[in-house]
This record gives structure tokens, sequence and C-alpha cells, in this order.
């Protein structure tokens, strides 16, 4: 027998788990949402798996060699990153994105800040944030079968039906990973196997679900909480991203304070901020917060909680253990905000006769001619049945506002006005009233709401862009990005600002288009 | 009913190799060597000189104060020398080297029954002091301390400890199945100390055979009850039971006498019998021999003082051509790891396991940065947080680690180091820390004196 026996500390054997496995295991786990991804979105999108899985070991493996550490590219968390960045990519992405994101993950947010286990950030999340902002149309344009459509939660929240079988299968326009079904199959196994903390994945979608109907202005009608939950990456979210270990925090309490944060920001970005792809933003958010939990909400052992039973322990003061400047900050955040909103109700009513004002004004500069406009019952109605709904599939997100016949002091009629506004505007909306004379050419646009970057966007409001569509009798106009143009529906961009031109050539094209269905002829 | 606490590990448990191995007498030939500390406090004071001739269950060493305890001898011969010897620590400890003649010759009247109907309690705590009683669980307490609380009449419980949750471990299995009788009538004996007391014996539920034994042993007595518990480590450990049977959770601070509980092994119920009944001092105990190295693993009644190596061979020896690569005196959750098997059997020992592979070393190969992944707060049986607390370590955050996080209420069971995917060695940076703080501690409060 062996002279020198092995000394250690107790205990003397270890569970099986280990690192790799465990990154094994989610990577298994994500397997059935990139499978289903693939199949429905075809090469591409495995293309796009492939890369930023690849990339992202590559990048690790690059940097372990450069920085002379230990091997931890080996270790599958890279893969996990990879493939989760993968998942939350559009399928017609650009191949160039998940390079850059699987990069920016492992290179920037997960080793520059110690490698496994430190970062701050989820490294996924962080990467799609970064393309989200950096490269907005290829992040956000979502193909399927070659033709680009609205998202089921864009969709939903303008108000239109969507198909939730189709959002529960992944067979709706999204991102790769958008099978609810796959990832819920994920994500419970990795819940039964005890590797994901139910407290995060519960407490996000109990909040979301709570949040949703309570604000969403439908109630808790069934079928559009689920609409919600099975859009816009909620359980890719809950499962997958905040549950990743080292972004979340270490006590249950702890947990379900991090998942609530998320659920209700969640809800908070989806309702009122009208986008589609706010999760990523809400679980980074959640993610900041989560040093700062794990510091303060240290739930003491037991032994020290119960008094009833033995008084002679004394116990630490476990009453305000929230340090007073958290208390203080808050307090002021809430009442800042009630005051703010305070003020906007008190306000509100001033603001909406000035701009009617304005607008009023608007509507006699574009058909000077005019005396008085009025709408027909019938026009009206369309107007209003129109209202918060986007015009035509055409136009981007075009509204149209108002409409009026434009009459002389006679009676007669001189012109049309439709005001009308876009939402893609590069700083909110762009809103306008386009004069349309009685033989149907553009008399003149006038803008009544335009907030765009001065020296660039807001030049739109220059004689030099507007008068282009002086006296055009076309029946749409389109953008000419290359300049000199010519032709009666070519309108040139102001150079740098083809956002704020293209929002207005929108505008007025979704004008005229209503003219032409329901004002041409006297209506 | 709750059988269980929160949290644990569920180690396999390897209990096959040695379960069914009944007890076995081990009468060793060699030299016997006595350490004259086999307890927590203080070290015992020889009686005897070189050359003296002793007897088994002779007086060898007497306790040095309250809390301390005797050391009788378990073999007959002569006293060769009182020196220092190796122990199974690494330390070097005084110890009493007695040449064992092999008769093993008893003192006279030694192990005759004594009817003790009406016995008063303090006799009962002289005899169990008398007889060098400590806790056979692991610890090595002194006995008669622990049953001399300040309130005995506010002793709710008296939980005999038959878990057993230690993987491998199957010697107080193996005591149960048959002296279930004897258990029985050691803690009728105790129970005479705490008139207010239930006795509950508390067996994990992967021990049907030791469950069913005691429960007919305990069948139709007044103030007794039998608990099957969930087999999951640490059950065995005081706090573990005490959460189960009487649903308190305490601080470190306190004693389990001052939240009404006595919890005593069974193996020191049944040495307490042995004591009070037969006057028989404690000398030898059971133990297990197993390990994935052994050739023949069993369980063993050892005396004290014999070699670990002897018992070795006594046993059959180990598998052919296989290398031990780790020696434990215990199991491998709490066990002590050895660095030489030439080192005495002491009171409070109850396992020797030989293994061929250390998992440990493997271990430390693999060792990643935390994920914070918060298994280790999810096993803490204590509901520590592990993790949060070796983050506070790597900061050398003292303050944190002891008021915000309750560190020093660890309790070593090293449930967290087990179940860590990153194999960190948590548990053990615990206890250098705790050493570490109270050890500032200490010199903060003679520097005050002075």
């Amino acid at each position: 027998m062996n002279t020198v026996l092995n000394i250690s500390s107790s205990p003397h054997i270890r569970d099986k788990l280990t690192t790799t496995q465990i990154m094994r295991i989610v990577t298994l786990s994500l397997l059935p949402a990139t499978v289903v991804g693939v199949v429905v979105h075809g090469v591409h999108a495995l293309l796009i798996v492939l890369l930023s899985v690849g990339t992202a070991v590559l990048s690790e493996f690059a940097f372990d060699k450069l920085c002379h550490k230990p091997d931890t590219w080996k270790d599958f968390s890279a893969v996990v990153t990879g493939l989760m960045l993968a998942l939350c990519l559009s399928p017609s992405a650009p191949l160039h994105l998940p390079v850059i994101g699987a990069m920016f993950a492992i290179l920037i947010v997960k080793c520059c800040f110690g490698g496994l286990g430190k970062n701050f950030l989820n490294p996924a999340l962080a990467a799609r944030c970064f393309l989200l902002i950096s490269f907005g149309t290829g992040m956000t344009q979502y193909a399927l079968d070659g033709v680009t459509g609205a998202t089921p939660v864009a969709e939903l929240l303008q108000g239109k039906a969507v198909n939730i079988t189709s959002m529960f299968l992944g067979t709706a326009p999204g991102v790769i990973g958008s099978s609810v079904l796959a990832l819920l199959v994920g994500g419970l196994a990795l819940w039964v196997m005890e590797l994901i903390h139910g407290e995060i994945c519960f407490s996000i979608l109990i909040s979301f679900t709570l949040f949703i109907g309570l604000f969403g202005g439908q109630g808790f009608d069934p079928k559009f909480l689920a609409a919600h939950l099975c859009g816009g990456g909620v359980v890719m979210a809950a499962f997958f991203m905040a549950t990743d270990y080292t972004t979340s925090p270490v006590s249950k309490f702890g947990q379900m304070i991090y998942g609530v944060t998320i659920g209700v920001l969640g809800g908070i970005f989806r309702l009122f901020s009208g986008s589609a792809d706010s999760f990523s933003y809400c679980v980074i958010s959640a993610n900041l917060l989560t040093p700062l939990i794990d510091t303060f909400v240290v739930p003491a052992p037991k032994a020290f909680k119960r008094k009833g039973h033995y008084a002679r322990v004394t116990i630490p003061a476990m009453a305000s253990r929230i340090p007073r400047p958290v208390i203080v900050l808050t307090a002021i955040t809430v009442i800042a905000g009630l005051a703010l909103s305070g003020v906007y109700s008190m306000t509100k009513d001033t603001i909406e006769a000035a701009h009617a004002l304005a607008n009023a004004a608007s509507f006699k500069a574009v058909v000077p001619e005019a005396e008085s406009f009025e709408a027909s019952d019938a026009l009206a109605e369309t107007v209003a049945s129109l209202d918060g709904v986007v015009y035509g599939s055409d136009y981007g997100r075009a509204y149209i506002n108002e409409a009026y016949t434009a009459l002389d002091a006679d009676g007669n009629v001189v012109g049309y006005v439709v005001r009308a506004t876009s939402s893609d505007g590069f700083d909110g909306d762009v809103s306008m009233a386009v004069g349309i004379n009685p033989e149907g050419a553009v008399n003149g646009i006038a803008f009544t709401e335009l907030n765009e970057t001065p020296g660039m966007g807001m030049r739109v409001d220059e004689p030099e862009f507007k008068g282009q569509f002086e006296g055009k009798a076309v029946s749409k106009f389109t953008l000419n990005k290359a300049g000199g143009s010519t032709a009666d529906d070519q309108i040139d961009t102001v150079s740098g600002a083809s956002t704020t031109s293209g929002a207005v050539v929108n505008a007025v094209n979704a004008a005229l288009d209503f003219y032409a269905n329901n004002m041409k002829g006297g209506a | 009913m709750r059988n269980t606490f929160r949290g644990g590990v569920h180690p396999a448990d390897h209990k096959d190799l040695s379960r069914d191995a009944a007890l076995r007498p081990f009468l060793p030939t060699g030299e016997m060597v006595y350490p004259t500390s086999m307890h927590i406090g203080k070290p015992a004071k020889p009686v005897v000189k070189k050359g003296d001739a002793v007897l088994v269950g002779q007086r060898l060493a007497e306790a040095d104060g309250f809390v301390s305890a005797h050391v009788y001898s378990s073999c007959s011969g002569t006293v060769k020398a009182i020196e220092k010897r190796r122990l199974l620590s690494g330390a070097m400890g005084d110890c009493i080297v007695v040449d064992n003649d092999g008769q093993f010759t008893k003192l006279e009247g030694f192990g005759e029954r004594e009817d003790i109907y009406g016995i008063a309690p303090k006799e009962i705590l002289k005899r169990v002091g008398d007889a060098g009683i400590v806790g056979l669980g692991g610890a090595g307490f002194p006995t008669h301390v622990k049953l001399a609380p300040k309130n005995p009449m506010g002793i709710e419980y008296l939980i005999a400890n038959g878990a057993e949750c230690e993987p491998y471990l199957t010697c107080n299995d193996q005591l149960m199945r048959t002296h279930a009788a004897d258990i029985v009538e050691g803690l009728e004996i105790m129970l005479r100390l705490f008139p207010n007391a239930e006795a509950v014996i508390c067996i994990e539920d992967n021990k049907p055979e030791a469950l069913e034994a005691m429960r007919a042993a305990a069948a139709g007595k007044q103030r007794f009850s039998v608990r099957a518990l969930k087999a999951k480590y640490p059950q065995g450990g005081e706090k573990s039971l005490i959460k189960v049977i009487a649903g308190i959770d305490y601080p470190a601070s306190m004693l389990p006498a001052d939240v009404g509980c006595v919890v005593e092994n069974v193996g020191t119920i049944y040495a307490i019998q042995r004591a009070v009944i037969y006057h028989e001092p404690l000398y030898q105990h059971v133990l297990t021999l197993t390990g994935d190295a052994v050739k023949t693993p069993g369980n063993f009644i050892v005396p004290d003082g014999a070699s670990f190596s002897e018992l070795l061979e006594f046993a059959g020896g180990l598998k052919d051509g296989v290398n031990v690569k780790k020696a434990l005196c215990g199991g491998p959750m709490m066990g002590i790891a050895m660095s030489t098997l030439d080192v005495p059997i002491q009171k409070q020992n109850n396992g020797l396991t030989l293994l061929i592979d250390d998992q440990v070393e493997a271990a430390e190969a693999q060792m990643t940065a935390c994920l914070h992944c918060g298994r280790c707060t999810t096993v803490c049986p204590l509901k520590l947080m592990p993790q949060l607390m070796a983050d506070a370590l790597v900061d050398k955050d003292y303050e944190r680690f002891e008021n915000k996080l309750y560190g020093l209420e660890c309790m070593q069971c090293g449930s967290c180091t087990y179940v860590c995917p990153a194999k960190r060695p948590l548990m053990q940076q615990f206890k250098q820390a705790k050493t570490e703080i109270l050890a500032m501690k200490r010199a903060a409060a003679a520097g005050g004196k002075k």
C-alpha cells in the first residue's frame, strides 16, 4: 500500500456535475428552439446560428491564447452565449451581425470583465442591444418566406388581431428562437433539473401578465394575455436570459425582486414605448440591479429570524436593512413622477387648444383661398375609424388624423386638407397638413409637429424640400436618395436626413391615398 | 409530520459494501497506543507508570477537570512507555503505550449485570463519567457533561441519533439491528435524567432492518417513538435532527440543551447502558472498515488504541493490486484524511474508508470560476449564502462575512463544497476564515485586558 496518502480537508467527495456539464445541458435545452427556428426560417437562419456560435467560441479561444489565460473556451459557456445571441437575431439578418455580436458578447462583455462568472451583463443580451442600436434595420426587419412583415407584437400593439397558434409554434415573423413551444420544452426541462431558478422565471411571467392585464386596456382577456406572453421574447427572457447565473441575484427573495423588476419593466416598455424588441433592455436593466440586490437582500438564517421560541438570543436588527438613501431616492422619484403627471394633466387641455389653433393656421397655409373647413358626417366617421391605426401597408407607420373639405366664403369647394402623421421620424412623430387643390394636385404642405435634428431633419421644413410637392398631381411620390430628380413623382431627400424625408413622403402619400379613396369627387 | 430538513445533498451512499456484514470483534496482537486526548477538552492525566501491568478495563489515565474523560485499557499487558506518538490528525500527542499480551484478561467484577431499579440521576451521571464515555458520533465531547445541562427539567426531546447519514458507514446500522433492546434500555436510563423528555429514535429510511428492530424494541414503551427520516446528508447533524424533531432552528451560540434537546449517537447510548448496568468503561466501540480498495468490507467491534493498519490486516487487507490514494477516518463527507494507517484507533472513530481514487484531486484540476449558480445556497442546511460568503472572503470583507452573512454560523457540513459544479473549496475557505476571525477576536479580547 502507498506510504504517502493524499491529505485534504473534508468533504472528500464531490458531486459529478461540473461547470462544463451545466453549459452542455443549457446548450441542449436551447436546441429545440434552434431546430424549429432553422426548419421554419431556412438555411440563412442556420448560417446565423453557426456563425454566432463559431465566432463566440473562436473569440474566447483567441482571448485565452492572447492573454495567456486557462483554456476556458472549452467549457461550453461560449457556445451557450453564441447560441442565445443567434436565437434572438432576425432570421434575415445580414451575416456580419452574428459575427460582430458574438465578438462583442465574448470579448467586451465577458472577457474584458473577467470571463466566466464575472460579467455584469448577460453577454448575449448585451450584444443584442448593441446590435439593435448600431444596426437598426438589419435587426428589426423580420422576413418570413422572403416577405418582410410586422412581428406579431408590433401588430398586437397596433390593435390588430394576431395568430396566437403561429406565435406559439414559432411560425410567425420574428427572431430565430421565437417558438414558444420549443423554448418552453427546454426551459421547463432546465427548471425541473433545478438548473435555473423558478423564482426568477415565474416572477417575470406572473408580474408581466398582471401588468399587461391591469394596464393593457383589455383586462384579463386570456387571448390578449397569451398573445403578449408568446411574443417579443418574453419566454426566452424568462427562462434563458434572466436566469443567467452570473447576472441574477442569489437569494430567493432577491430573485423575486429581480424577476418582478423585469416583468414590470417589460410591461411598461411593451405598452408605453410601443417597441416589440424591448424585453432585452428590461433584462439588461435588471442585470445592473443584481449587485445591489445581492449586497442588501441577504436573508438571515432561520435561527435568527424566529424570536418567539427563545428570548435570550440577541437577534441582530433585521429591520431597516434597506439603507436610508434608497428609501429617500425612491420617495423623491415617486413624488417627482406624480408632480410631472399632475402638471401634464392640468395643462393637457390648454395644449390641445393651442394645437388646434396651430392646425387651423396650417390648413389655411396650404389652401390659402379657403375661409372654412368642413367635413361631411361620412368623412368624419371614416377619419374617426382610422384613429390610432396605421394607415395602409405601404406607408410605414403613418396615421390619418383629420380631413376636411376647404370652402371659400361663397361655399365653393376650393380644395381639400388632410392632416397626416408619420411615426417614422428620426425623433418621433412628423405631422403635417397636406393641401390638395380641386384638380387633385398637391397645393402645399405645412408641418404641425416636427422635432427633428436642427440643421438636418429640420431642413424638410425649408422650401427647397417642401416645394417639391407643390403643384404635382401624382398618386404617389417616391423618395430619390440620389438627388437631382426631374420626374413629377420623385422627391429629392434632404441630404443627411433620409429618415425624416422618408417619413414626410410616407405621410404625404398616405394623405393622397386617403384623399383618392374618400374625398375625390367632392365627398 | 416532517421527516427531513430543507437543503442537504444526496451523495452515493455505498453502504451496500458493508451493510449486511455482522459485527465482528477485532482482537489485535501488537502494541496498543492510547492517546490521552481522545475527547474535546483537557487531556487526561496518566495514572500508570512504565512497567505497570494492566488488564482490560483498567484506568490508564484520569480526567483532568470536568470537561475531560478517563482513558481505559482495552488489552492486558504491561505499560511500555508514556511518550509522544503520531496521531491520526498527523500531529504528535501524548500516548500511553501498552505491550499487549494477547490474553485480554479482564478486570475482576467487570461486566456483571446489576439491577439498577431506583438508581438516582446523580449515580447515573457518575457512572457515565467514570466510564470515560465521549460522543461516539465523531466529535468526542465528554458525555457526562452533555447529560448534565443546567436545566434537566427543560429537556423535551432525548434524540437517539441513528441516522448515520455519512456515506459508506454502516456500523451503527448493525449495532441497532443487533443491540436494539440494549439501546432502548440505555435510553430508559437517560430518560431518568430528563423527567419531561420523550425519547425519539431517529433512523434514515435507507435502514429498514434497523428501523424494524428499534420499533420492535421500543414497542409499548412509554415516552418512546421511532422516526424514519429521509436519507440525506447531513441528516444526522445535531442541528438537522433538532430541526426535524423539535422544529427549532438555533444559532451557533446556543447548545441543543438550550432549546430543550439532547442528542446522542446510538453508539454512545449503548456505551451508557454498558457503563450504568454493567460497570463497563468505554474501551471498545463499533467501526466500519470500508471503501472500494478493501477486499472484505465489514463492521467491527474495535478496541481503542489498536492500530488502523492492523485492523485492515485482520479484516483481509486490500483488494489485489490496488493502490489506496486516500484513507479516511470516518466517512467521505466529514472524515479526516490520514497520511498513514499506523496510528491508533480512538474512542470517537467510527469508520475507516479506503478509496482508490481521490475525488478532491480530480476536482482541483476541474476548478473553474464561480458561476454564481446558487446550488450551494440551495443545499445549505442552515440557509446561509455560501456563494456570497465566498465573495466576501475574496474581498477580505470579514465584517460582511460575519455580521451580514452569518459566516460564523457555518457548521462545516461540507454540502456546499460537495455540490459546487465549479469545484470550489467553499467550506474549506469558511473554516479558515472562521479560525482567523476567532483568532482576531481572541487577540482583541486579550489586548483589551492589558
